[in-house]
Parts: structure tokens; sequence; C-alpha cells
């Protein structure tokens, strides 16, 4: 689950999951829908994400998103993830288009990422 | 707010005392309506956490154009002590040299008359916006490395009066293209003389009053004069240069001992090697975005070419360019600092050998951008910001509503056909986007600037009016 919780002059993103990947998956759908601009021609990528620790990766792992949209046009719609420590390793799938650049960058700011309760929540605040 | 103390009639001050971890004051510039405003959110919590900051000196400090960011607050001011108090690259801001360049036409409004529609529309077809990916100059390696390391200079056929009339002359001469990643590179590439997206925007607008006659005279500018005010920054380029740097020294606080309230405030001894290296990758940046601005001037030169002839394209003068979103080694008191701005605009007074010789006995041009559709200031800067502020004034407006919030209120083509009843030309590539920017959703800039003059940081010069809007 994920869901946006607006602020004066950016976007917070809160993630919701069973799995330390699905908070990850989580935050790949909530980019795709932010930057989806319309069908382009389906395209595949690899890729290898690292951080210090699991929030820091999450920022990265966005930080990538933003970055394949902004210099590829690609956006992910779907993933196969497999994480290990603080790495993730995924393969994605989805379109090249030309995406919205809204998202111009991830923040630290309010960075989260841990369980409660036996869910993993994530949340990150995006410039816009 | 318990802790604010009123100095004066426009200064509050929250003393160091009033937190453990706060090395200076944080001061507020502002009247009782805006501190109110701020008061909803967490624009002063924000400013404590900068209050914190290792090297920090003089006080942390905020605009009235105040607005909770991330990190830092928009709006806001920190000078560190160096060579070893921090730098920090969320205090900048991801949209490195974020600023204003103001070109003034060479003829009246009334002389523009029918023609404005087509111009504004030549304009938005001359300079791309909204893109992420393209429609800019493509930049080889090598004309790319020119950009970063000395700024518009390093584009064909530029003027020299241009460069002139540019802060720093659009070159900060710590730049070096190397600290700039592969990353920021490829982002940057293709974006040169494009907008960008948010509150970025061309405006032509038309001088409705002159306030200061002598300065405005200085600055070429008469009552009813055509000219067009252009908002925008260093593009991919500089968001990536920001998110590598924080992402550096987030990694590297353990090692300096440093310990902080809040992870985006990420920072590193401006000596030490990471934050050398920032330092010359935010310099990178933020010639590119002086040069970007040159290329969006030269693609409304173009477009008034085809619209009103070469020659009133060649008399149009640019009267500044200005950052605000910047850090600078500058000296107070025989203490060399590093200052940030971020939504913070440097306000040099009269005398300042930083200014160009033809403005040097009024002071710097200082443009501030209202919201769109409103009324924008050109103001000077004066010599109260060298005591007070780290020779800094106000940005713009200041957002007050969310994006959200904003489109709740107002619809794109509610706005678009308000702006039309009022005489202004629009060209948005969204309407989502055109209600996110309504005016509604930003402070009074009539009162932000009231604010800044009153407490000496800068004087109005003259007062601005939109005739036509093109929208990032």
């Amino acid at each position: 689950m994920y869901r946006f919780v607006d602020h004066t002059a950016e976007l917070e993103l809160e993630l919701e999951s069973d799995s330390q990947e699905g908070v990850l998956y989580e935050a790949l759908r909530a980019f795709a829908e932010l930057a989806a601009n319309g069908a382009g021609d389906p395209s595949e990528r690899e890729v290898v994400v690292a951080a210090r620790d699991l929030p820091g990766l999450l920022v990265a792992w966005l930080d990538e998103l933003v970055f394949l949209a902004e210099t590829e046009g690609f956006v992910p719609e779907t993933a196969e993830l497999s994480l290990a420590g603080s790495e993730v390793r995924a393969a994605l799938r989805g379109h090249v288009g030309e995406p919205r650049p809204l998202v111009k960058a991830v923040t630290l700011h309010r960075l989260r990422f841990r369980t409660e309760n036996g869910v993993w929540r994530g949340r990150v605040v995006l410039d816009v | 707010m318990s802790d604010l103390q009123r100095i004066d009639e426009t200064t509050w001050e929250i003393p160091s005392s009033s937190r453990d971890d706060m090395r200076v004051p944080a001061r507020i510039f502002a009247d009782a309506e805006i501190l109110e405003e701020i008061g909803g959110d967490h624009s002063l919590e924000q400013l404590e956490n900068v209050a914190t900051l290792p090297g920090v000196v003089g006080a942390a400090i905020a605009m009235p154009d105040i607005h909770q960011g991330y990190g830092f607050p928009v709006g806001g001011v920190a000078a560190t002590e160096l060579p070893d108090g921090v730098v920090s690259p969320g205090g900048v801001g991801y949209d490195i040299n974020c600023g204003v360049r103001l070109l003034a036409l060479p003829l009246a409004e009334t002389e523009l008359g029918e023609r404005r529609e087509a111009l504004v529309h030549e304009i938005s077809r001359s300079v791309p916006a909204g893109a992420g990916k393209s429609g800019g100059h493509r930049l080889d390696e090598k004309l790319l490395d020119g950009v970063l390391r000395d700024g518009p200079r390093a584009l064909p056929d530029v003027r020299a009066d241009d460069i002139q009339r540019t802060e720093s002359e659009g070159c900060l001469e710590e730049a070096d293209p190397k600290a700039v990643s592969e990353r920021a590179r490829a982002r940057g590439r293709d974006q040169l003389g494009t907008m960008g997206s948010g509150n970025h925007f061309v405006e032509l607008q038309l001088v409705e009053d002159v306030l200061d006659a002598q300065t405005a005279a200085a600055y070429g500018l008469a009552q009813g004069q055509v000219t067009a005010l252009v908002h925008s920054g260093s593009r991919g380029l500089g968001h990536q240069v920001c998110t590598d740097f924080v992402k550096v020294m987030d990694e590297r606080l353990a090692s300096y001992r440093i310990h902080l309230p809040d992870r985006q405030l990420a920072c590193a001894p401006a000596s030490s090697p990471e934050g050398r290296q920032y330092l010359a990758a935010m310099a990178a940046a933020a010639n590119f975005a002086w040069a970007n601005r040159q290329a969006i001037a030269d693609g409304i030169r173009s477009a008034i070419a085809r619209v009103l002839g070469r020659e009133v394209a060649n008399g149009t003068r640019q009267v500044y360019d200005v950052a605000h979103n910047v850090a600078k080694v500058e000296v107070y008191d025989g203490v060399r600092v590093c200052v940030h701005r971020k939504g913070a605009t440097r306000s040099f007074p009269a005398g300042s050998e930083e200014i160009p010789l033809p403005y040097r006995e009024v002071g710097q041009p200082v443009f501030v951008p209202g919201s769109m559709g409103t009324a924008s200031f050109v103001l000077a800067g004066e010599a109260g910001s060298l005591e007070r502020s780290f020779g800094t004034t106000c940005h713009g407006a200041g957002r007050r509503l969310s994006r959200t919030a904003a489109r709740k209120q107002v619809s794109g083509g509610e706005l678009r056909r308000e702006l039309e009843a009022r005489g202004i030309v629009v060209r948005c590539p969204s309407a989502k986007g055109l209600a996110e920017e309504a005016p509604l959703a930003y402070k009074d800039v009539d009162r932000v600037v009231r604010v800044v003059e009153q407490a000496g940081l800068a004087r109005r010069v003259a007062r601005l009016v939109p005739i036509g809007v093109v929208k990032g």
C-alpha cells in the first residue's frame, strides 16, 4: 500500500508492506503513478542499488527511478526484487516514453524504513 | 513559538538557549500576520535545526517569504565560519542556483499592442517547458565542461553586457567540472535552455509603478515599459549534484562526529575533502544554471526578433540575473564565511565591488517574483543587509498552500479564464500545473517586500505586473 501526504512545497510518500522488498515495490508503484504519462514502448532494465542502511536504500532506490525517467524516459511498472542487507537487485519492466518530470529529487527529511508490529513501513519526502 | 521574542517592528528571535543543541539564535524577519502563517507549519522548528549546524555564526535567519521545506526551510540563510564550519548541500537545495533574470525591452506596453499574444506564443515555442528529458541544446562533452567551468561565457555569441550584468558575472571560480558526477552530466546534457516544471516560468511584465526614480533610471526601467522575467535553475544536473553530495555527507557524518536533528541537513566541514568537492561541484552547477538562463534569454530574444523585429531584439537589455539557491564565500566583519542562501537573494548595497559599475552607486538589483499572475518587484540592496542578514533579502512570495490544497480551491481552467479576463496571455503545458501555482497558494508579495524594506535589507524600486505567462 502507498499513499501521498501533501506538504507546503513537497510530497510525502507513505509505504506499507509485509516485507522490505514489498516497501520498495510500493515505492516503485507510487513513482510510476507520478511519472507515467501515457503508453510508450515496452522496455526492461536491470539495476543494482545500495546504501549504508535500509532507509538510505529507500532514497537511493527512488533516486534510481528518477534518474532512469529523466535520462532515458523509462518508467517501470513492475519489478522482481531481491534484497540482501541494504542492497537491492531489480529486474524492472515498464515503458519508455515522455514521463512527467514531477519528482526532482528524493530527500532524507523525515525518512523512515522500519518494522512495526510485523508490518514494514516506509516514509520518504519527495522534492516536487 | 513560546520562546519567540520581538526585537523590533520586523525582527523576531528565538534565543539559542531555547534548545540545548542550538549554537546561535534563530532570527525571523516578518510582520505579525506573516508570523502567524509561519506558526502553522514547521518552518521555525526547521530554522532552529539550522541553528545547530557546526560552525554556524550570527544567527540562522529567515526571510518573510519563509515556508516549510525539508531540512532547511525555504527562505533561509545560514553562514558558517571558514575554514572548518560546515557546508550543507541541503542548505542550497536541489535546484542549485535557481534564480531570476530580468530583460528590459526597448518599448512600452502601448507600443506592443496586439502583438502581445503572438510574442507570448513565440516565447513558449522558443523556451521548452516542463520537459525533463529533452528539448534543450544538446551539449557535447567539451562544451558541457566549458559551461560547468565558465558559465554563460562558454556559450557562443554571448553579449558582454549580459555577462557583466549577472551576479558573479555568471561564473563561480571554485567550479571544477571533474567534481560533477557522470549521472549529473547525463541529466543536464540536453537540458540547457529549458525552463523545467513546478514554479518555473517566463513572464512578460510591464513596469506598473516606479517607486525609486533614480535607481529605476540606473537599471534602465521606466513606467509602462515591457520586461521579461525568467525563473529557472540548474535543472536535473543541479538536482543530481545535490543528491550525490547529500548521500556522501550523510555517510560520513559519524566520522566527523556530527550529530543532526534531521538527516537532510547532512553536511561536512567546508575544509574536508567532501566539503571541498561539494563546493566545486555546486559552483559548476551554479555556472550551468547561469548558462541555462542565458540560453533561455537567447530564446526570448529570438522570439522577440520574429515578432517585433531584429532591432527590438538587439535593444533588449539584461537588467541583471540573481541566484536564490546558492552557497558563497563572503567576508563579514573580517570573518570569512560560507553563506547558504536557500530561497534567499544576495542584496549588496551601493558601493560594493561585487556590483557592476553602472549600478554601483545605487545598489545591487534584486528580483522578487510574486506568484503567477500577480505583481513582482525590483528591489535594490541596502546596507542593513550587511549588518543583519549576511547581505541577503527575500526571494519571492513564499508558498502558503500545498499543491493539492491549491488544486482543491481552483481549477486550472478557471484560473486561466480569470488571468485571461485580466488581459494576461497564458501558455501552460498542464492545467493541473497551472492550478498548483495559483496566486492563492502564495503569500502576498507586497507584504513580503514591505517587511524587507522596513528591516533595511533592500528598498523597493519598481512594481511589475504580468501581461503574459509561459509556465514550466
